[in-house]
C-alpha cells in the first residue's frame, strides 16, 4: 500500500450533487474526512431527481443481471432501516399478462431465489384484490418488496447528515476545470453561479460521481471513462391508479413499470443512447409507448388526463458499441485513476441506480480512504439519516 | 485569494436574501392582477372597511352639527336631498353590503360551516347584493 | 407530447421570455430578454433550461424531478405562481412570458429561493407518509396493516408566495404548514399528546387564526392540497376545543 502524504485532516472535493455524491458526501464525513461537495444546479438536479421513485426489489434483472438484482435487494433492506419514512412501503408486483410472459415466469422465480430476493405468486383473483385496476385477463402476479420512494427528498436525507456532520455542500457551483499537477489532480476551478466569483478549489483527492455527465468531467483531468448517457421517457398521468409498484412478468422492455407518485402515476421508461446528457428530447413516440404497453398493466392508464412527460439519462457502463442502452449492464464501478489511467488524486465512480446509492458511496469511499493511505471503516450500514426537512435547518 | 473567495461564496449562502414582493408592503392587499375570487373579495372587504370608518366619521361630524341648533341641521338636510349626495348613499349602501356579506361569507366558510363553497358563496351573495343594491337605489332617488 | 426539442415541433415559434435576474452584490434586480424557440409542448422549464444551454450559463434556476413531484421549480409565470416544468410556454397577449422567482421567501439569485424559512414553518416532527386514501376497495397483503402513500404536499412554497398575509407578515405560519397541521389532526392513530400539541400550535396568532381568508393558497397549489379549506377546517377544530374546555 502506498503511504500518502495525506494527513487525517485530508480533504477530500466530490463533484456531482446526485444521489451518489450525496451519500458518498455522508459516507466520507462519517469516516473522519473534511468533504466539500459542489453540484451546478440544484441537488438531484440530473439523473436522481428524475426517476420514477423505485426502490428496487432488484426483481427486473435477477434473469440477466444477476449482480444488479444481487446490490439492489441489499440495498433495498439497508435504506428501510437508515431512511425510515421516506418509502411507500407496499411492496410490488410482477404482473403476467401473456403467454409469453408466463414462458418468463419460472427463469424469473428461480432468479429471484437465487439473488436472494423474496416472492410470493398469486393467482388473479388475489392480484385484483390487492390491486383492483390491473388488467382483469392478467395470468399471474408474483409479490416482491419493492417500494416507491421520493427520488428527491430520499437521497436529500443523505446531504442532510452530511451537512450537519461539517460536510461543505455547495449547489449552485459549476466544474470548469480540474487543475493537474506532475500527474495527479489537485484542484478544481469553479465558479459560482450566486455571486458570479470564479475560484480554485484545492484538494487531496477529487472524485466524479456525476452520472452521465463522468466522461464529460473525466475529460477534464485527462482520462476516458466508459460512460454511455442512456435517456429514457417517462410519463406522469393524474390519478393513483395503483398502490403497489407494478411490473411487467418480463425481460427488460419499454413501458413495463408504473410507480405511484402521490396523486399521480408514473410509467416508464424506454432507452437509447446519446452522446450529451444535457441534449435529451422527448419522442412523442416514446410516450404513445409508454401509455400502450401501461395500459396493457393498468387499462385506465390510456385515458388518464396527462400531466408530465420528460426524460432522465442512465449512467451506463459499457463498451461503445451498445445501442440501445439495454445491453448495458446496471451495476457500478469505482475506477481509481492512479492505477487505471495513471492520473492520481481522481476517481470516479459512476453506473449504478437510485437504490444503490449508498452502495456505491460504500465502494468509493473504501477506494478513497485506501488512496489516502487511511483506516476509516464504513458506518453508513447502520447510521439512521437525518430527515430530509434538516437539510433546510436555518 | 482562493480562501476569501470561498467566505464569500458561503457568507452569500447564510446569509438571508431580499425577498421579493408582488407589490410592496399593504398596496399587496390591494393587487388583484392574476387573482381570483377570494384575493378580490380579500382586497374588497379591505376597501369598504376603510370607506366605512372614513363614513363613521364623517356621519359623526355631521351629527356634531346638531350641538350648533336647528339651522346647521336643517342647512345639511337641504345639501343631504341632492342627487349628488343620494349618488353618495347608495354607495355606501354598496360599501355596506360588500363588506357585510363579505364579512358574513367570511365567518360562514371560517367557521368550517361552508368549507369548500367559498366561490359559490361568492358568486350567489354578489347577486343577492346587487339585488338588493338595485332596490335600495330605487328607494334612495324615489322617496320623498 | 414532445417537449424539449423545439426544432421537432410542427409549428416552431420564438417568444420573449423576460427573466428575472439578480445576484446578491447587485443594487436592484434586472429583468434580461431571451428569445427562445418553442414548440407545441414546450414547458416554462424547457425554455429556461434552452437558455442556460444556449445562452446564459449563469442563470440560476432550480428543478429536479420535472413531473410535478418534487415542488423545487416553482416560479411567477406571468405574473401567477406555477410549477414550471408542468406549465406550457404560453405567451401573454404582447407575446412576452415574463418569469419571476415566487414571493415571499428570500431570494438566493435569479429564480432560486432559499427554502429555509419556509420549512422552518411546518410544526417539527414533520413525517411525509401516511395512509393511502386510494383505491379503498382494495385489501391488502396479509403482512401489510395498510397501503401507505406520501402527503400530497410537495412543499413548493406557491401557497406562501400567493397569500396576501404572507406578503405583509413573515411571521405567519402560512398555508402549507396549517393545511400539514390539519391533515395530521384529522387522520386515524394521532394520539392525545400529539393532538394536544398540534392544536397548541396551530391557536397561535401567527398561525390558524392568522388567516384572512382570501384563497389564494387552494387556487395556487399544484398537488389538490386544499390549504385554505384545510385552515378553516382546522379552526373549527380549535373552536370545538375551545367549546369543550370552556
Amino acid at each position: 500500500m502506498v503511504r500518502s502524504t495525506a494527513s487525517v485532516d485530508a480533504h477530500v472535493l466530490i463533484v456531482g450533487g446526485g444521489g451518489t455524491g450525496g451519500a458518498l458526501a455522508h459516507d466520507l464525513t462519517l469516516r473522519g474526512l473534511r468533504v466539500t461537495l459542489v453540484e451546478r444546479g440544484e441537488f438531484t438536479s440530473g439523473t436522481t431527481g428524475r426517476h420514477h421513485g423505485l426502490l428496487h426489489s432488484g426483481a427486473r434483472y435477477a434473469v440477466n443481471d444477476r449482480d444488479s438484482a444481487v446490490e439492489c435487494i441489499e440495498e433495498n433492506r439497508i435504506l428501510r432501516r437508515i431512511a425510515p419514512g421516506s418509502f411507500e412501503e407496499n411492496d410490488g408486483l410482477f404482473v403476467g399478462v401473456t403467454d409469453e410472459d408466463m414462458d418468463y415466469l419460472p427463469a424469473f422465480l428461480e432468479g429471484c431465489e437465487a439473488s436472494g430476493i423474496p416472492t410470493q405468486v398469486l393467482g388473479p383473483e388475489q392480484a385484483l384484490r390487492l390491486e383492483p385496476l390491473l388488467n382483469p385477463d392478467l395470468k399471474v402476479a408474483v409479490r416482491v418488496p419493492d417500494a416507491t420512494m421520493d427520488a428527491m427528498r430520499m437521497p436529500l436525507r443523505f446531504f442532510a447528515t452530511a451537512r450537519a456532520n461539517g460536510a461543505e455542500l455547495l449547489n449552485h457551483v459549476a466544474v470548469t476545470e480540474l487543475g493537474t499537477s506532475a500527474g495527479r489532480v489537485v484542484d478544481a476551478t469553479v465558479r459560482d453561479v450566486v455571486t458570479g466569483i470564479e475560484t480554485t478549489v484545492e484538494a487531496d483527492l477529487v472524485v466524479n460521481a456525476t452520472g452521465p455527465w463522468s466522461g464529460q468531467v473525466a475529460r477534464m483531468a485527462g482520462v476516458d471513462v466508459p460512460i454511455r448517457p442512456s435517456p429514457g421517457v417517462m410519463l406522469a398521468v393524474r390519478g393513483r391508479l395503483c398502490n403497489m409498484v407494478i411490473n411487467r412478468l418480463h425481460g427488460s422492455g419499454d413501458g413495463d413499470i408504473i410507480v405511484p407518485q402521490r396523486a399521480l402515476s408514473v410509467v416508464g421508461t424506454s432507452s437509447w443512447v446519446v452522446e450529451d446528457p444535457d441534449d435529451l428530447d422527448v419522442p412523442p413516440d416514446h410516450v404513445a409507448r409508454m401509455i400502450e404497453e401501461g395500459s396493457k398493466l393498468i387499462p385506465a392508464v390510456r385515458d388518464a388526463p396527462f400531466r408530465a412527460a420528460w426524460s432522465a439519462a442512465r449512467p451506463l457502463i459499457g463498451s461503445r458499441d451498445a445501442d440501445s442502452g439495454r445491453e448495458l449492464s446496471r451495476t457500478f464501478k469505482t475506477i481509481d485513476h492512479a492505477s487505471d489511467d495513471g492520473v492520481a488524486g481522481f476517481v470516479t465512480i459512476t453506473g449504478g441506480k437510485a437504490t444503490t446509492l449508498r452502495g456505491m458511496a460504500e465502494v468509493c469511499a473504501d477506494t478513497v480512504v485506501r488512496v489516502l493511505g487511511l483506516d476509516a471503516p464504513c458506518r453508513t450500514r447502520e447510521t439512521v439519516l437525518l430527515p430530509h426537512t434538516e437539510f433546510y435547518a436555518a | 485569494m482562493s480562501r476569501r473567495d470561498l467566505d464569500e461564496i458561503r457568507r452569500v449562502r447564510r446569509e438571508p436574501g431580499p425577498v421579493t414582493r408582488k407589490a410592496p408592503g399593504p398596496v399587496a392587499w390591494f393587487d388583484v392582477r392574476r387573482r381570483r375570487t377570494g384575493q378580490l373579495a380579500f382586497s374588497m372587504n379591505r376597501i369598504t372597511a376603510l370607506g366605512l370608518v372614513f363614513y363613521l366619521y364623517l356621519h359623526l361630524a355631521v351629527l356634531s352639527s346638531l350641538l350648533r341648533g336647528a339651522d346647521a341641521w336643517n342647512s345639511f338636510l337641504g345639501l343631504a336631498t341632492t342627487p349628488l349626495f343620494l349618488g353618495l348613499d347608495v354607495l355606501l349602501v354598496l360599501g355596506l353590503l360588500v363588506h357585510g356579506l363579505n364579512g358574513l361569507r367570511v365567518a360562514l366558510v371560517g367557521s368550517g360551516f361552508v368549507p369548500n363553497r367559498q366561490k359559490a358563496l361568492f358568486w350567489s351573495l354578489g347577486v343577492f347584493g346587487t339585488i338588493l343594491l338595485i332596490y335600495s337605489a330605487i328607494h334612495v332617488f324615489t322617496s320623498d | 407530447m414532445t417537449a424539449a426539442d423545439p426544432s421537432a415541433a410542427t409549428d416552431p415559434r420564438t417568444l420573449r421570455l423576460r427573466v428575472f435576474r439578480f445576484r446578491r452584490d447587485d443594487q436592484e434586480p434586472r429583468t434580461e430578454e431571451f428569445e427562445v424557440p418553442v414548440g407545441d409542448h414546450t414547458t416554462v422549464l424547457d425554455a429556461l433550461r434552452w437558455i442556460q444551454r444556449h445562452r446564459d450559463p449563469t442563470l440560476a434556476v432550480r428543478h429536479s424531478c420535472l413531473h410535478a413531484s418534487c415542488g423545487t421549480c416553482g416560479m411567477l409565470v406571468n405574473g401567477r405562481e406555477a410549477l414550471a416544468c408542468v406549465t406550457p410556454a404560453d405567451p401573454r397577449s404582447d407575446g412576452t412570458i415574463s418569469i419571476q422567482p415566487i414571493a415571499n421567501l428570500p431570494v438566493l439569485t435569479d429564480l432560486v429561493v432559499d427554502m429555509s424559512t419556509f420549512v422552518d414553518r411546518f410544526p417539527q416532527p414533520h413525517p411525509i407518509v401516511r395512509d393511502s386514501e386510494f383505491l379503498p376497495q382494495a385489501t391488502h397483503p396479509d403482512d401489510h396493516d395498510r397501503y401507505l402513500r406520501f402527503e400530497d404536499c410537495i412543499e413548493c412554497g406557491l401557497c406562501l408566495s400567493a397569500c396576501p398575509v404572507a406578503a405583509t407578515d413573515d411571521t405567519y405560519r402560512g398555508p402549507a404548514a396549517l393545511a400539514y397541521a390539519q391533515r395530521v389532526l384529522e387522520q386515524a392513530g394521532t394520539s392525545v399528546e400529539q393532538r394536544d400539541a398540534l392544536l397548541d400550535w396551530a391557536d397561535g396568532d401567527d398561525a390558524a387564526w392568522r388567516c384572512h381568508a382570501a384563497f389564494e393558497c387552494t387556487e395556487a397549489c399544484p398537488s389538490d392540497v386544499r390549504p385554505a379549506e384545510r385552515i378553516m377546517a382546522l379552526r373549527k377544530l380549535l373552536r370545538r376545543r375551545e367549546g369543550r374546555t370552556a
